[in-house]
């Protein structure tokens, strides 16, 4: 039965009626239209659906929506507004730009059919939040070995993702990037 | 739809919940009404079909208003039926036309797939052709526009000049937009072709006609490869930036008004039938409803969730009958085997040349190679959204890379014109190849429930049943025989594949459904050696190359078997992988170096440079194969390199793997990886880097790990754990070597770097352990078998 349900996302509160073990995908994708997550394998396999709890990826196939309830959900359509505030930037410069990952991923022209990137750069933020300068090693690391699964890209991306992480790392240790 | 964020005034896109209505197509009245548009035509062409012009919701190819626009502030709109799968072809297309008109491609928007909305159809494969159409288009309008610009400024054609859309001579100038506004031109494309449609007789023999669509033809001035600006220089993709922030629509983000959520309940094995459906439990499941025809059910609901619970519930419950038929995937070569084979579906050579130079030969070699079924598992399983309105028109949003074919198959099962249905093409996952023939997905499903239920049907596959039920590249068993002189030299060649077909383009749904679909025929082909690709060792004057084709493996049972399809270098990366073995086994049977051994088998300068330059990237040092260190046993890792080429669509290929095998534990882990490519001029550096590099990676993941099991009634690789592919800690380092010529046209940049992994790492595992590798995937269990089985080969 359907619950009302309280979600922070983004930064924006957000009250959405859903039945409580409905996977926080689903309430993201069809009821709030936040569709940067997509529905890959359906069960925490490969990471197209992944999104930050508290800032820490979950997979949010199988994450049920009340176990969201009182953490901050972020989407990629929200890291810009991640970057600006550790930034400080202000609020019409916010609005104008990227996340450096972001940036990164369209300077290395990352994306071929792009299904699975937006679970890819969450990794990354993920990553570069804890490791600012990770070597290659470790970001092949962190792409595959962290649990649940390794995050799959069928194209065959992964040496672009490398080189945007890397690229992301530099700017994002340079500090304020420049407003779009 | 389009990769541009711009879209033209009559084209609300990227917004799919305010949608063009279908009953408003867009029509020539509309383009002029909209002013400044360029409208056009010269004269009568040769072999124009009519027929397109009569139907409003198709565009007619020769007119050129259905291809491009020109508008008053200069931007261009530009429309093709080939799609972006991601490999870069909407920067090469805004390149060729930007190229030819002179402005710069960030001034055109493109408008991709939709059957309503673009001119020409074809698939999204092989975009040289759908590349050479729009700048063909651009060259007859660029020379349009110069007849314009001479009479408005009065100085002669010869001595106007066009830079960024702003056309100059004798120190006047006028841009584009305003040669255009308010000017009708009377210019008519000349094309020849045809729509696609479905057509038991075609001769590609997947039952469907005209699925290349049509062809501009004639041969309008174009501009010199020595003037290029555009082409050559690295356009990003125009998607990117959208798909990075979230913007982009994809086929998964299609809502309409009323729209249920589907989830299929698919039948327990590949051959069961329908019993009894399973029942709902309204009060657990108080919006959802079950839809049954033959052996298609699905369940329904407003709520996805509520859908995916109670399709769960039913499938439970639901009935089917049993059945076997399937030979079990450990038993293909066997089954393959004792297929009662005729004569072959074709064959290319001489074969009584060849056979007296092996009866004759002082030596020969021989073996057999063999590739499991494999496919193409994207990230996102197949989605569609079908709409079959009251009226009986059909409007598909779909992922297809071949929307023109689609539509032909959806107003075939639903009996209804072509007419009648519009397919709208979105972003998502990748096809790798899969619906190039206008088959498979989730669409006949969607517009099969649309229609039962009388709303709009949001079809979305799981994992599970992708990895199940969508079509397969089939398994091969290839024998090749070699005659050698007394030098090791190949003096003939002989070679013969066997497959179950891969050609089956009927879509799941249909076949399910128990409704009319294409009747595509078994068969298969010689792809080395094909109008896609040249006979790479061009010493070797007495050949004879064999292709044998079966049907499907368990053709006979009621969903058509394990449906098979092509797969990116369809054909040519599986009986290459066999042609380069045994090129390996004959290298290393002379004692020579491998690259040494191919350059001696060959004249072609392209390959021969593009094979030094790579080897000279992979710091090549010349010995034969195994390496004096090679070892089948131990507990340390022993290393190994080796190399492969490919021939095809103008573009010559070299791979060059090493690799690190642990004989005790089986693992092969490929350190790094040189991937040279020669494809003439090279439009795009940056995105064919791109696209070379992916290449690798989905052919390391053949080579290492890919395997379609089943056993003797269903698929059993059904998730990422049982499917296994590449990941990103098993990606070698990659270096790229481009080599560009102007006097070459254009090659095919993309598909065929898949082809290299599978032959380089067979090499590379040979000049490690001394034992060849004839088959893949070379997995820890199988490569532990293989060096326990083999003697060591001298």
């Amino acid at each position: 039965m359907a619950n009302e349900l309280t979600l922070s996302v983004n930064g924006a509160k957000q009250v959405v009626s859903a039945a409580p073990e409905t996977p926080l995908l689903f309430v993201l994708r069809n009821e709030l239209k936040l569709t940067g997550p997509r529905l890959g394998c359906g069960m925490a396999q490969c990471g197209a659906c992944s999104v930050l709890l508290d800032g820490e990826e979950v997979r949010a196939c199988i994450t049920p929506v009340s176990y969201a309830v009182g953490k901050q959900v972020t989407t990629i359509e929200g890291l810009p507004a991640v970057w600006a505030m550790q930034e400080g930037l202000s609020a019409p410069d916010a609005a104008k730009i990227l996340h450096p990952v972001q940036q990164a991923w369209i300077d290395e022209q990352v994306p071929q059919c792009g299904y699975c990137q937006s679970g890819m750069m969450i990794v990354a933020v993920q990553l570069l939040a804890k490791n600012p300068n990770p070597t290659v090693a470790q970001i092949k690391d962190a792409f595959t070995n962290t649990p649940p699964s390794p995050h799959l890209c069928r194209c065959g991306t992964y040496t672009a993702i490398i080189d945007a992480v890397q690229r992301a790392a530099t700017a994002m240790r340079a500090g304020k990037q420049a407003p779009r | 739809m389009t990769p541009k964020i711009k879209a033209s005034s009559e084209l609300p896109v990227a917004s799919v919940t305010i949608l063009t209505p279908l009953t408003a197509p867009i029509t020539r009245r509309g383009f002029v009404k909209m002013g400044g548009a360029l409208f056009v035509s010269l004269s009568i062409p040769a072999g124009l079909s009519c027929h397109a012009a009569k139907s409003p919701t198709s565009l007619d190819p020769s007119m050129l208003a259905s291809w491009l626009e020109i508008h008053s502030d200069n931007t261009i709109l530009a429309r093709t039926g080939r799609t972006e799968t991601g490999t870069g072809m909407s920067a090469y297309y805004a390149q060729a036309i930007a190229e030819e008109l002179c402005v710069r491609p960030e001034t055109i928007s493109l408008v991709l797939g939709d059957t309503d909305r673009t001119p020409d159809g074809g698939p999204s494969a092989g975009f040289l052709y759908g590349m050479a159409n729009v700048r063909k288009v651009a060259a007859y309008t660029h020379q349009a526009l110069l007849g314009l610009a001479a009479t408005q400024l009065g100085v002669p054609v010869s001595k106007l000049t066009v830079a960024d859309a702003i056309v100059s001579g004798g120190g006047k100038s006028i841009s584009y937009g305003q040669l255009v506004q308010g000017q009708q031109l009377d210019l008519k494309i000349p094309v020849t072709g045809m729509r696609a449609k479905v057509d038991p007789s075609s001769p590609e023999g997947n039952g469907l006609a005209g699925l290349d669509g049509f062809t501009v033809t004639g041969d309008p001035p174009t501009k010199p490869v020595s003037q290029y600006k555009v082409i050559g220089t690295s356009y990003p993709m125009p998607g990117i930036p959208d798909k990075i922030t979230g913007k982009t629509q994809w086929t998964c983000d299609v809502t309409l008004p009323g729209m249920l959520h589907a989830r299929m309940v698919r039948p327990v094995t590949l051959g069961s039938t329908l019993i009894s459906v399973g029942a709902l439990d309204k009060k657990q499941y108080p919006t959802a409803q079950v839809v049954t025809k033959g052996n298609l059910v699905a369940v329904l609901s407003p709520n996805e969730w509520e859908a995916i619970g109670a399709a769960n519930s039913i499938a439970a419950t639901t009935k089917w009958t049993e059945w076997t038929g399937l030979p079990g995937s450990d038993n293909l070569t066997k089954a393959i085997r004792d297929y009662k084979w005729g004569a072959p579906s074709q064959s290319k050579g001489n074969p009584a040349e060849v056979n007296a130079a092996l009866l004759g030969a002082r030596k020969t070699i021989s073996a057999t190679y063999e590739l499991p079924y494999v496919r193409h598992a994207p990230i996102g399983p197949f989605l569609a959204v079908a709409d079959v309105r009251s009226d009986g028109s059909v409007i598909v949003w779909t992922h297809s890379a071949q929307l023109q074919g689609l539509r032909a198959q959806i107003a075939n099962t639903l009996s209804i014109s072509t007419d009648m249905v519009v397919v709208r093409w979105l972003d998502h996952s990748g096809q790798y190849g899969r619906t190039t023939f206008g088959g498979d997905g989730a669409e006949a499903d969607a517009v099969i429930l649309s229609q039962l239920t009388g709303k709009p049907v949001r079809v979305q596959w799981t994992l599970q049943e992708d990895l199940a039920w969508s079509s397969v590249s089939p398994g091969y068993v290839l024998d090749l025989k070699a005659a050698l002189d007394p030098n090791g030299h190949v003096i003939a060649f002989r070679s013969a594949s066997y497959t179950p077909h891969q050609n089956d383009a009927r879509l799941l749904g249909a076949v399910l459904a128990g409704m009319p679909s294409c009747l595509p025929r078994p068969g298969s082909w010689v792809a080395t050696e094909s109008p896609f690709s040249a006979w790479s060792y061009d010493k070797i004057p007495t050949r004879l190359e064999e292709a044998y084709g079966m049907p499907n493996l368990a053709a006979e049972s009621a969903s058509g078997g394990l449906r098979g399809n092509i797969m990116r270098t369809p054909g040519q990366r599986q009986q290459n992988f066999a042609v380069e073995g045994l090129m390996n086994e004959a290298a290393a049977s002379a004692g020579a170096d491998p690259i040494q051994f191919r350059i001696n088998h060959i004249t072609d300068q392209r390959l021969i440079d593009i094979l030094n330059a790579t080897a000279k990237a992979a710091g090549w040092e010349p010995r034969p194969s195994p390496h004096p260190r090679a070892r089948k046993t131990g507990s340390a890792s022993v290393t190994g390199r080796g190399l492969c080429i490919v021939v095809r669509n103008n573009a010559y290929w070299v791979g060059i793997a090493e690799i690190a095998v642990t004989p005790s534990t089986g693992a092969v882990q490929v350190t790094k990886f040189a991937i040279g490519v020669d494809c003439g001029k090279i439009i795009n550096p940056r995105q064919l880097d791109r696209c070379m590099k992916s290449g690798v990676v989905m052919g390391l993941s053949e080579a290492l790990k890919e395997e379609v099991t089943f056993d003797k009634s269903k698929v059993t690789s059904t998730n990422w754990t049982r499917y296994k592919i590449l990941t990103m800690e098993e990606t070698p380092e990659i270096k790229v070597v481009q080599i560009s010529r102007d006097d070459k046209g254009f090659g095919g940049g993309s598909e065929a770097a898949n082809a290299l992994g599978p032959p380089a790492v067979a090499a590379a595992f040979f000049d490690a352990t001394g034992v060849h590798a004839r088959r893949i995937p070379l997995t820890p269990a199988y490569v532990t078998t293989l060096l326990k089985a083999q003697p060591r080969t001298p």
